[in-house]
């Protein structure tokens, strides 16, 4: 038996997924698919699980070809590996993606940047050295996270450096300093779980291709149950020192179901001491 | 005990600060925490185990528990050193040395607490409970292991993984984030979160979140911080915690310092006794490393918050500066034989 309200959830998944359609689109109200989803036993819906992106977000979050390297550069017959990364053959290379916004509407300033942020990627993404990713970054890292949630709170703890959110479900007035994960705050729109992220530092990036921010930063992110085990996830940036109007990306998060729906550890910071430290090691007489 | 492990205990003695007394109430069993959606005691919130009471008995204290009068003595001697810690700095002062190891630290970036733990109502002089001695029961072998451990601080300089993990802000200092967890010079706030099947523990130093599985089996893999399971028996949540990462079988801070295995069991064990204080209970449980099982206890008593975020790692100058500064001597000393 399908209700009308399933169907039409069925109806807004596939359209939401589906190539070539324009991701700003809502083709149905948020509040027409919202039915059977956990709840809490004071009535909130329950987002406790472990999620995770499908996507190639975390390459580059606008639209993008495959390609065969991060960094590239000019070969006689077009790009080819640039010589830091080309031993990485197939595995260094990008997937393709339908991108989580069409066009991020940069400052033409802005836009110069990113490009050269791109070109310098090995040198100025922080994920090469492990540092937190910021938000919404760390949604969309190629890594589960953990949603733990009470009546009285509401904590992501992300797998990738182990990084963590407290979501303060009181607004606790402006964020006492700048930090990488900033200061979330939450409140309920109904079923949609809304966070207003501020007081970020302006030393995070939102993908591996370069694209970036100031620290003007303000991330107003949406989590809403498409079905139990599926979150669409909204997150509208702000930042007037760097694009020219507010933008929004738009993914799915998938629950994690198996017997390896588990948090595990990746501390990745041991892993980067070669690279931040190796030149600093005593070299032997 | 070596040299090393003496001389950590007099810097523990010049530090000991200021003693406030708790008016704690002992009819603790008479408490009854409330509950949460899911129907367990609640511990949520933010809790701080500060205390200046040293994990092991120092010598000076002749006894597990102390009056108020002879606590006002300890008190005493922490406000001595407040006092010098607060007045102005000499301007023609040469270089700190390796002498002085605390000396970056004045009394404005510390935050170990001002109180002795208090148990039951009673004044304690070391968190250890047992053995009655409020020492650990190290096997020799395990004596070396740490004496090798504090050695190697204050000389492994030529590669990053000779520093400890606190410094390469892989977990916190010491046993911060243990298990067990222990209290530090700063940062020694936790925030637990509660679901139906899972207890979070957010350590804020290096940001840890300690995720343990309700009525779970163990995980195979060995991690930082071991993996952590628990459950519900009556008021009390128990925590068992295996699979630790080797390389934070050592752990040392100015208030304690101790090695054990990877294969060491903590058990962890979390009761709410007030509206404003956790009993915190842990066992540890290492035959190769001990003579006997080990235990502690601390209160973990609530705190205003917010907890901030600590990102060791990336503002980590300390690392490269201590690597830089090692390199830099030896070309000093590699010129001076020219």
């Amino acid at each position: 038996m399908f209700s009308r309200k399933r169907i039409l959830g069925v109806l807004y998944l596939m359209l939401s997924t589906s190539v070539g359609m324009t991701l700003s689109q809502h083709v149905l109200s948020e509040d027409n698919l919202s039915e059977d989803i956990p709840r809490l036993a004071n009535g909130k819906p329950d987002f406790n699980g472990v999620w995770q992106v499908l996507n190639t977000a975390n390459y580059n979050i606008e639209p993008h070809a495959a390609s065969a390297a991060m960094v590239l550069k000019a070969g006689p017959y077009g790009d080819l590996p640039h010589d830091e990364v080309v031993k990485l053959g197939a595995v260094g290379s990008v997937p393709a993606g339908i991108g989580v916004v069409n066009e991020i509407p940069y400052q033409e300033w802005a836009r110069k940047q990113r490009d050269e942020n791109q070109k310098n990627w090995l040198n100025r993404d922080p994920e090469i050295k492990c540092y937190l990713p910021g938000v919404p970054r760390a949604t969309y890292m190629p890594f589960p996270f953990q949603i733990i949630q009470s009546a009285e709170a509401f904590f992501i703890a992300y797998e990738y450096a182990g990084a963590t959110r407290n979501i303060f479900l009181k607004d606790p007035g402006p964020a006492p300093i700048d930090s990488w994960m900033g200061q979330s705050y939450g409140e309920w729109e109904n079923d949609t779980f809304v966070i207003h992220v501020t007081g970020n530092n302006d030393q995070t990036w939102f993908d591996r291709a370069g694209n970036f921010h100031s620290d003007a930063l303000k991330v107003e992110e949406r989590y809403h149950f498409v079905h139990a085990n599926l979150i669409r996830y909204e997150a509208t940036i702000t930042d007037e020192k760097v694009f020219t109007q507010p933008w929004t990306m738009r993914m799915n998060l998938y629950r994690r179901q198996a017997e390896d729906a588990q948090l595990l550890q990746f501390k990745c910071v041991e892993f980067v001491e070669e690279l931040i430290y190796g030149h600093l090691r005593r070299k032997r007489d | 005990m070596t040299r090393d492990i003496q001389g950590y205990r007099l810097s523990i003695e010049a530090i000991a600060i200021a003693v406030l007394l708790l008016n704690l109430s002992s009819a603790h069993a008479e408490y009854q925490a409330p509950k949460t959606l899911f129907g367990h005691p609640n511990l949520q919130g933010i809790w701080s185990n500060s205390t200046i009471t040293p994990l092991e008995r120092p010598y000076y204290a002749t006894s597990a528990t102390i009056s108020k009068h002879q606590a006002e003595s300890w008190q005493q001697r922490g406000n001595a050193y407040i006092a010098i810690s607060e007045a102005p700095i000499d301007p023609n002062a040469p270089a700190p040395t390796t002498a002085d190891p605390e000396i970056g630290y004045e009394s404005f970036w510390v935050d170990r607490g001002t109180d002795l733990a208090i148990v039951d109502g009673k004044i304690r002089t070391s968190l250890i409970s047992y053995p009655s001695d409020g020492k650990i029961p190290y096997k020799t072998t395990t004596e070396t292991k740490l004496s090798i451990f504090l050695s190697k601080i204050q000389s492994g300089f030529d590669h990053p993984e000779q520093r400890p993990p606190g410094e390469r802000c892989l977990v916190g200092y010491g046993s911060s984030g243990g298990p067990p967890m222990l209290p530090v010079l700063y940062n020694n706030h936790i925030q637990i979160v509660q679901n139906k099947d899972h207890v979070l523990i957010h350590v804020e130093m290096n940001h840890d979140a300690r995720i343990i599985r309700l009525n779970a089996e163990h995980s195979p893999l060995p991690t930082w911080l071991g993996d952590s399971i628990g459950e519900w028996q009556g008021q009390t949540l128990v925590v068992t915690t295996k699979h630790f990462n080797a390389g934070q079988d050592c752990r040392a801070s100015l208030s304690h310092w101790f090695c054990m295995s990877e294969n060491a069991t903590i058990t962890e064990r979390f009761t709410r006794i007030a509206k404003n204080e956790i009993l915190y209970q842990f066992e540890v449980d290492d035959e190769e490393s001990f003579t006997d099982v080990w235990r502690g206890e601390i209160p973990l008593r609530a705190a205003a918050g917010p907890i901030y975020e600590y990102a060791c790692h990336e503002g980590n100058y300390g690392m490269e500066n201590i690597l830089s500064g090692a390199r830099q001597q030896e070309g000093e000393n590699n010129h001076a034989h020219y």
